[in-house]
Order: C-alpha cells, then sequence, then structure tokens
C-alpha cells in the first residue's frame, strides 16, 4: 500500500517542519495498515503451494520455509524454464467506524462505510537470474485513485558454506527499512497483514522504522544466514530527492526531508526450525536525522529506534497452526529542528510501540487472529498539539480478525494461478491520540474510531 | 489335567498376544503408515506431493518404493542423483532421508535430514503404501 497520511486528521501544527515530522513518524492510517502479499508467481516459480512459505495458505505470515525463500533472494525455483516473475494482486473492502469522521477520508470517499478498492497492484516477483530476483510492486491506489511505486526489493545472493554449515550471503536494494525483513514481527510486515485504507488502523504518532521512511529512500543492506538459524544485516539508507519523489508517484507534497549521511540500519535474529514448530528471537534498529529543509547545515531531528522481537509456530502437520508474534520498539528523539522552531516543546523524548499476535489456522484455511498494539511516549503539548489530548501520544487496542482462505493448497482450484481469501477484521481502541474520551477536543472518543473492515483480497 | 489347562491358557494367551501384535502390525517391518503419513507432512509435504504425477519442488513421491532414482521424465534433478545408479528401495530410502547429502554428495534437496529411525521407518512405510 503506498503511504497516505490520514486525512481524517490534520497535522499536529500545520507548519512544514510538523508536516515533516509526521511524514517521518507518523504512519499511514495507523500502525495497522499493512500491505500483504501471497504471490502466485512464485508459487509457479518453485512449483510449490502457497501453504509452503505462507501460514494460512495466503501472505505475508512466512513458514521457515518461506523465510529461507525470502532470505534466498527469492531465487529458489524447481529448475523449469519459462517462468514469469509477473503477478498481480487486489483487494477490495467495505469499511465501517463506529462513528462517522468529520471529513470524508478522500475526496472520493463518504464519511463512514464506504466500499473501496483499497489497492490493485503488479508485481514483478521472483527470479530474474541465477543469483538475482526480485519484488517490485506498483501499486494503483483506489482511494486516493493514484499510482505509484510500492514496496520494492531487489536482491543478489550468493550461497557457500562456511564453518561447515550452508550459508547465504546477500545484498537487498530497497526503498522501506524493514521491507527485506523475513520474520513478520517488524512492522512492515507484522499483523495484521492488511488493514482499512479508509478506517483505523492505529494511532498518529508512530516510531521511525514504522513506516516513516517508506518509499521515500533508497538503501541497500548486506545479510548473511548462517545453517539457517543466524541472521545477520547492516545497511544504510540515503532520502530520494523530491523530483524523485514525484516520479515514483509519492509526491512532492509530503516529502519529509533530507536523511543525514549516518543512517543506519541493522538486525540479528535466531531460527531454529524443527519443522513441527518453529521459534525466532532478535535485535533490530535503525537509526536517523533528517533535515526537513534539506539543508545542508540545519537543525536536524534524530531518531534512534531499537526493537526486540520473538515469534513461535506451532506448524504440526500443517492440519492445525498456531502463531505467536511480539515486539518491542524503543525511540529515542532528538528533535533539533523542531524544538529549535518552537513545533516541539521538548527537545527530547521517546515514544515506544508494543505489539503482540497469536493466530490458528485449521486446515489452512480458516483462520482466526488476536493481536494487541500499544503506543506509549513523553508528553509534548506542541508536538501533540491538535488531534492528542493531554499532549500525549498514547494509543492502545485490540484486532480480531476471522478470515478464510479456500485455495493456495496443493489440491485448489487455480493453484498455482491463483489465490483468495475473504476476511472480517475489526480494531477496537482503547486509547487513541492521548485520551479515551474527546481526544481531538471535538467530543470524538476512541471507540469511536473502532473499525469494522470487511475484505476480499486476491492474488493472480 | 491341570498342566494341560496352563498350557490351553497360555497357547490362548499367546494367540492374543500375536493377534493384538498383528493387528498393530505396520505395512513395512518397523513403519506405522499413519505416523509415516503424518512424518510426510511434516517433513517433506512442502517440497513433495504423492499424488501421481504431481511434482512440486520436489518430484511425486507416489510409487516410489523400488523406482529408479531420477526416472521421472519431467523433473529437472541433479546430476548427481541421475548418475547415482540408486534405486530406491527401503535401505536406500532409509539411508538418502536419514541424510541426503552423505547419500547423494552433490545433490540439490536442501533438506538436513532425519535423524529419529522410527520416524523414517514409519515414513517409508507410509511412502511404500502408496501404489
Amino acid at each position: 500500500m503506498t503511504s497516505r497520511l490520514k486525512p481524517l486528521f490534520s497535522l499536529p501544527r500545520a507548519t512544514f517542519r510538523a508536516g515533516a515530522f509526521l511524514v517521518a513518524t507518523l504512519t499511514a492510517f495507523g500502525a495497522g495498515m499493512q500491505s500483504a502479499y501471497a504471490l502466485p508467481s512464485f508459487a509457479r516459480q518453485t512449483g510449490q503451494d502457497c501453504a509452503a512459505c505462507h501460514v494460512g495458505a495466503y501472505g505475508p505470515q512466512l513458514t521457515p520455509y518461506g523465510v529461507r525463500f525470502k532470505i534466498g533472494g527469492y531465487t529458489d525455483t524447481d529448475g523449469k524454464p519459462d517462468k514469469l516473475a509477473v503477478s498481480a494482486m487486489m483487494v477490495a473492502a467495505v469499511t465501517h467506524t463506529g462513528k462517522e469522521q468529520a471529513d470524508p477520508p478522500t475526496a472520493h470517499t463518504h464519511r463512514n462505510n464506504n466500499v473501496t478498492i483499497d489497492e490493485a497492484s503488479l508485481f514483478l516477483a521472483g527470479r530474474l537470474a541465477d543469483n538475482v530476483g526480485a519484488f517490485v510492486q506498483a501499486t494503483y491506489d483506489g482511494v486516493e485513485q493514484s499510482s505509484a511505486l510500492d514496496h520494492a526489493d531487489v536482491r543478489v545472493v550468493h550461497s557457500m558454506e562456511v564453518a561447515g554449515k550452508d550459508t547465504v550471503f546477500g545484498i537487498s536494494a530497497n526503498n522501506n527499512p524493514g521491507v527485506q525483513d523475513p520474520f513478520n514481527t517488524m512492522p512492515v510486515w507484522g499483523f495484521p497483514y492488511t488493514g482499512p485504507a479508509v478506517g483505523f488502523g492505529g494511532g498518529d504518532a508512530t516510531t521511525l522504522i514504522n513506516g516513516g521512511l517508506e518509499h521515500r529512500v533508497m538503501g541497500a543492506s548486506a545479510y548473511a544466514f548462517w545453517d539457517n538459524s543466524l541472521y545477520a544485516e547492516l545497511g544504510t539508507y540515503r532520502s530520494l530527492s523530491p523530483s524523485v519523489q514525484s516520479r515514483t508517484g509519492q509526491g512532492r507534497a509530503d516529502d519529509m526531508g533530507r536523511l543525514g549521511g549516518g543512517t543506519s540500519y541493522w538486525r540479528l535474529a535466531w531460527m531454529q526450525d524443527w519443522k513441527k514448530q518453529a521459534f525466532t528471537a532478535g535485535l533490530f534498529g535503525l537509526s536517523a536525522s533528517i533535515q526537513p529543509d534539506r539543508l545542508s547545515s540545519g537543525p536536524t531531528n534524530k531518531y534512534r529506534d531499537v526493537g526486540v522481537d520473538a515469534s513461535y509456530q506451532f506448524l504440526g502437520t500443517r492440519k492445525h497452526i498456531g502463531t505467536i508474534y511480539t515486539s518491542y520498539i524503543r525511540e529515542r528523539q532528538t528533535r533539533g529542528d523542531l524544538f529549535a522552531n518552537g513545533d516541539a516543546d521538548k527537545l527530547k523524548g521517546n515514544l515506544n510501540e508494543f505489539r503482540i499476535n497469536a493466530s490458528y489456522y485449521y486446515d489452512q484455511t480458516w483462520g482466526v487472529s488476536m493481536g494487541r498494539f500499544a503506543t506509549r511516549g513523553n508528553r509534548d503539548a506542541t508536538l501533540y498539539g491538535d488531534g492528542y489530548a493531554n499532549g500525549s501520544p498514547d494509543t492502545s487496542g485490540t484486532v480480531l480478525q476471522a478470515d478464510w482462505t479456500p485455495l493456495g493448497k496443493e489440491d485448489s482450484w487455480g493453484a498455482p494461478w491463483a489465490n483468495l481469501r475473504l476476511g472480517l477484521q475489526y480494531t477496537m481502541f482503547d486509547k487513541f491520540n492521548g485520551a479515551r474520551r474527546n481526544y481531538d477536543g471535538s467530543g470524538r472518543d476512541a471507540k469511536d474510531n473502532n473499525t469494522l473492515f470487511l475484505f476480499a483480497w486476491t492474488s493472480f | 489335567m491341570k498342566t494341560t489347562r496352563l498350557k490351553i491358557i497360555a497357547a490362548v494367551g499367546w494367540i492374543c498376544i500375536l493377534s493384538l501384535t498383528c493387528g498393530a502390525l505396520p505395512a513395512r517391518a518397523g513403519g506405522k503408515v499413519q505416523n509415516g503419513e503424518d512424518v510426510f507432512a511434516q517433513e517433506c509435504a512442502e517440497c513433495h506431493s504423492v499424488r501421481e504425477g504431481k511434482n512440486k519442488k520436489g518430484p511425486s513421491l507416489f510409487a516410489v518404493l523400488n523406482r529408479k532414482a531420477a526416472s521421472i521424465k519431467d523433473f529437472s534433478y541433479s546430476d548427481s542423483l541421475a548418475q547415482s545408479g540408486l534405486v530406491w528401495s527401503e535401505a536406500a530410502l532409509d539411508a538418502y532421508i536419514a541424510n541426503p547429502r552423505k547419500s547423494v554428495p552433490g545433490g540439490k534437496m536442501k533438506y538436513d535430514g532425519l535423524s529419529d529411525a522410527s520416524g523414517r521407518a514409519d515414513l517409508i512405510a507410509y511412502l511404500a503404501s502408496l501404489k
């Protein structure tokens, strides 16, 4: 899904700097909105079922096999020639919020009860050469009625033995820190795997690694995966120029500014795959400074995100699959530019995000999931002004989902050419932008943002 | 008389035990088909189908027992396996499943092997039942 600032809410401060801060720190439509991917081009390339790589036979929730496929640079194949690395995907939805929104979310939608084509995507996804693979997505956003380059991840990989163990070395060139991660615990690929485009998936304040740089940067990271267990990665990013952002469909208006040269992304993880069950545990981080005016010597806003994550999957015979994922991100902000320009009361502050979710799938077809999310941060009456209560960025809530994935298995109709998931998702807020009640000063309560999201999600 | 009765009881007991044992006997010596189906689902099904003619990343394992290795025509095997001369006897399957890289050096099956001997026996019993 392409980035889109939540149209319901005005920016906390109607200034360019605060706008840049938001682009850097606020997620598009909250933390819950994700794109999700189960690509039949991968199935055609490998000869596998969608269920081999994905829990519940639909992406992006990866099994250990899927983790290895992604780390292997999308290059694994059944050896047969003439595979076309092209897929398509569409998400259609009906979205209802607890109370109608003050204004229509976009120019093409209503204040409530929207029926939308949330996204229609084309992918270049799969093996391009023996050691080169890609996952590049172009998306038509049916809500904004615009198109843009979405997630892009192009990899070069090489396998060899190190200390007698299989080791994959790879380089990923991508446009979103975390899009290259294979473990479904970081925000880019975390639960919920799709979310409401015209409803609410989370509060306005999010960490930088939670979509703050999405699609407005380009970076490269080098990684290694040793003995199917130890994963290590280090990379850096540069901001795209406004003209490039314009050409890729992101637009210039929400340019976040210029990233400093020391931007770093890192990841350490351990995966244990016992076939019947698997677990992962890891650490990750993103450090960046942003100069909103793109000045070479102006003050910057600095973000240092550090996260810890873990997951467990019971896979068994794949008849009954249970999963649990969790992550905690701690962000330290040094708001040099915001503070200097009066857009923040405090120079320093923290913003923390916690997530935990569990799912159960029966027969790779019927699924129920539940997740909790909580964002907590230091108060700042100016930074978290308009649209927030008490100068607080705090938001918390619960996501419930039930879904049905009739395709994607070995004997499914249309395999490996088509897949489908129908789902019903409900997001409930305990607190939104700092308060349970009247968080925006206009009488809107957190529960008014509770969002019912009925979706049909198909891929070819 | 008493001795005879005891002998009869003992014989009936042995018959019962044997009957029970025979009832639980696997299709293959040492392996249980039902357990083997579970082992297949856990260890093999991501890459192999048991449907005839259905190749995934790995070849179909339908009627694999006593099949010549690398003999499915529309599947792309490694040169190592194609030139191995193996026939998938129970012993060959057992050795291959235990340690594919040792059994067929240079093969392309990305599987570390199943160290559990009883699990292998169950799996082979299940594969043997597919024909």
